[in-house]
């Protein structure tokens, strides 16, 4: 009896595991629409859905209320949860397909190789949009898979580096000694500030972002990171000297650990952030930090030099927004066109009108925006960056805008998260000296080809 | 005749109880064992859910378990939480709970207020931990230092980096605490006071009468622990793996952790599901073990 119980047991579990096995197998014929077949028309109408559109700001509505005003007839739902990879992965798998969604650069690549998401060649032909034209050749890299264009790219916030006049007149450093090509002069200029309390940090002389800021290192510094075909190239030789200077940089300011503690604390986004506490004499920062520092321009003598190259030359690297159409999304020619319709200048125009007024109320300093477009931005800097009468916040501004047209693409790859993920390891380990470098960027890319083959399938 | 009737009797009544289990059991059926029936064919194959796309794949992914190194760096992580994380939290769960077991006045306010940090979303509990845990700054360090102490980088030295996060799965000891209180309630005030008359004190009483008598609590406890400690996610994701841009020492990756990456940022879903099945012989195998020893210990009511 026990055992004829058991047998009925054993032949409903492989009845259940064969029907799951056919189920799957029935579901692998319903892959997304080919890419060759889709066309988008310049008139629409109908729905369109869009998903992660969380936190709109002023610049973020005004935009989407322009797009909106250019898509008269269709009735446009937004979701505004942000984006999560996992449930873009549950959504597409439930057949719950947004027309557009928004997501970081970064992803862009991975979904471009599974075919998930379209290229986008023929709607920038609908719409008579030259991507090189209306973006930087760098921020239309960022999503260039395959040489195709998979995703309408928005912002490319730059970094510089920000020097805090306060420290470096006390230590008697000068603008010109906060030089990244140079690592003898900035690791001297470094010495003269660092001071430490106690056995740990109190002022960092040079705060490099070591892993928030790994691609603008490495690229800057002759690194490369990514080959032609988006395979990952982290043992290159050329990623080495990268990551030594960084070690440099550190270990001259009490070492990764401490460092990294120190730097953690750091009221970044408040009243004692660290150019208020006098916590850094220079600093490697994104274009949008100066907006979190103008209300504190009375307590702050802040200015800012380039990031420069191992040439001498100034460089900047780093990501940003866009919108992909997903390749099962029911809508293309209304995603299409809202999409670019978001990012044209009209678009940027009643951004920057917006952030105008809320700069106006708020009594701030107009910073810009660094839209990812060269003409909006040359626009926007003309018509509303102004002398703020604050010398020091206008060479900060200045400065930016000096270097946006020198953006490098860190290259694009369908491991692309996990090369992110694996180069900060292997930051963390040879800073740490767990490893040596090479070592370091030995493993990170062998964790990145495992990543780079289940996802490209090669 | 009269066996007859009973017999008719306990059928309607098996009748009337699997009706009234009948929604856990449709649960069950669906949600669980489904699921893993699923799961297990997905093991033996090459799966993206994404696209939808499965081939067969036969044993190659149990092999590439034996291949990726990252799953017994994983697992051996996992297995060090465990080992630390699963005493700690008994005896420090028992404590409060013996604690608690001798207030008098107040008793509810200090019920609720140990038990409040489980209630706490596990995403601000690892942003109090994330200052707390500062090897400059953060608190810990601060009050090791008032006694003489230089406390290590807790999230950044590697060797620190795994107690840093049973540190914080001790902060939600409260719901293993409220079993042990349950179940020193119910231990005979008699057996105390005659083993006073006796002379016992109370180390001798708590080792005589109360481990014993709350022995099928701490057996339960402790299987429930250390399946939850291999199951370990939210606190190393939220420390370290939450973005890429963390500083996530090796030392943290645990295997749920591993896990997720594969299947949700890979999408080597077959590959994911091996490693879940994995673990599910790990835990079945762990815990046929925890039973047979434990059998040995604990005290069932009404059986010996």
């Amino acid at each position: 009896m026990e055992r004829r119980r058991a047998a009925i047991v054993a032949a409903g579990v492989a009845i259940a595991l064969g029907l799951a096995a056919a189920g799957c197998e029935s579901g692998s014929g319903d892959e997304g629409g080919g890419s060759d077949a889709v066309s988008f028309d310049a008139n629409v109408s109908g729905a369109l859905s869009a998903w992660a559109f969380d936190n709109a700001d002023d610049v973020g509505q005004a935009r989407i209320d322009y797009a909106a005003q250019q898509l008269q007839g269709v009735s446009i739902k937004m979701d505004q949860t942000g984006f999560d990879a996992q449930k873009f992965t549950a959504r597409l798998a439930g057949g719950d397909v947004p027309d557009v969604v928004q997501m970081d650069r970064e992803y862009v690549p991975t979904y471009a190789a599974q075919g998930l998401i379209l290229p986008l060649e023929k709607c920038f032909t609908a719409h008579n949009v030259d991507p090189k034209q209306r973006w930087y050749p760098n921020v239309v890299g960022d999503v260039t898979y395959k040489s195709q264009v998979w995703a309408v790219p928005q912002f490319y916030q730059p970094p510089a580096i920000i020097l805090n006049t306060t420290v470096m007149d006390a230590a008697g450093v000068k603008p010109e000694d906060i030089d990244t090509s140079k690592p003898d002069v900035l690791l001297a200029a470094v010495q003269k500030m660092y001071k430490a309390s106690g056995g740990v940090p109190a002022v960092l002389g040079f705060n490099p972002q070591a892993t928030g800021q790994t691609y603008l290192w490495f690229i800057s510094q002759g690194g490369k990171l990514v080959g032609d075909s988006g395979a990952p190239t982290l043992d290159d030789p050329s990623n080495v000297y990268p990551l030594e200077l960084l070690k440099r940089i550190v270990d001259a300011q009490g070492g990764f650990a401490k460092y990294k503690s120190f730097t953690d604390a750091f009221d970044t986004f408040g009243d004692n952030n660290q150019f208020v506490k006098n916590q850094v004499g220079a600093e490697v920062d994104a274009q949008w930090y100066p907006n979190v520092l103008s209300p504190y321009k009375d307590k702050i003598k802040i200015g800012a030099v380039p990031f420069k190259g191992k040439d001498g030359q100034p460089v900047t690297v780093a990501y940003g927004g866009s919108f992909v159409i997903p390749a099962k999304a029911k809508n293309l020619s209304a995603a299409c066109k809202w999409v670019l319709a978001l990012t044209d200048d009209g678009s940027w125009d009643a951004a920057a009108t917006a952030r105008a007024a809320t700069i106006a109320k708020e009594k701030s300093i107009n910073t810009g925006l660094f839209t990812g477009s060269p003409g909006p931005d040359k626009a926007i800097r003309d018509k509303y960056v102004k002398p703020s009468g604050n010398a020091g916040f206008d060479q900060v501004i200045s400065t930016y805008y000096d270097v946006v047209a020198t953006g490098k693409s860190a290259g694009a790859s369908p491991a692309g998260q996990q090369l992110k993920q694996e180069l900060t390891n292997a930051i963390t380990a040879a800073l740490l000296g767990q490893k040596p470098p090479q070592k370091a960027l030995a493993d990170a890319q062998t964790a990145t080809m495992n990543a780079y083959r289940s996802i490209a399938g090669s | 005749m009269e066996a007859l009737k009973a017999r008719k009797y306990n059928r309607r009544e098996a009748i009337a109880g699997y009706l009234f289990i009948s929604p856990w059991i449709a649960g069950f059926l669906i949600f669980t064992l489904g699921a893993m029936i699923y799961s297990l064919a997905i093991s033996f194959s090459h799966f993206n859910l994404a696209t939808n796309k499965m081939r067969p794949g036969g044993l190659d992914n149990y092999r590439a378990l034996l291949d990726d190194p990252r799953v017994a760096g994983s697992l051996k992580n996992t297995l060090f939480f465990a080992v630390l994380a699963v005493p700690l939290e008994v005896m420090l769960a028992l404590f409060l709970a013996i604690l608690l077991n001798r207030v008098g006045r107040g008793a509810g306010f200090f019920r609720t207020v140990y038990y409040l940090p489980k209630m706490t979303p596990a995403v601000a509990t690892a942003s109090v931990f994330l200052l707390l845990l500062n090897g400059n700054t953060g608190a810990i360090n601060s009050a090791l230092r008032s006694i003489g102490v230089e406390g290590p980088q807790w999230l950044v030295d590697p060797a620190w980096v795994r107690p840093s996060i049973v540190l914080m799965a001790l902060w939600g000891v409260s719901g293993t605490m409220v079993i042990f209180l349950a179940a020193l309630k119910n231990v005979p005030r008699d057996l105390y006071e005659v083993a006073s008359l006796d002379g016992a004190g109370p180390v001798r009483q708590f080792f005589t009468i109360t481990l014993p008598m709350i022995s099928g609590a701490v057996f339960f406890n402790v299987i429930i622990l250390t399946i939850a400690a291999f199951q370990v996610f939210d606190q190393a994701y939220l420390l370290f793996w939450r973005d890429q841009t963390n500083v996530a020492p090796e030392s943290s990756l645990f295997y749920a952790v591993y896990l997720f990456q594969q299947a949700f940022r890979q999408f080597n879903f077959g590959f994911a599901a091996a490693m879940a099945w994995l673990l599910f012989v790990i835990l079945l195998i762990l815990t046929a073990i925890q039973v047979r020893i434990g059998n040995r210990f604990v005290y069932y009511e009404g059986e010996r």
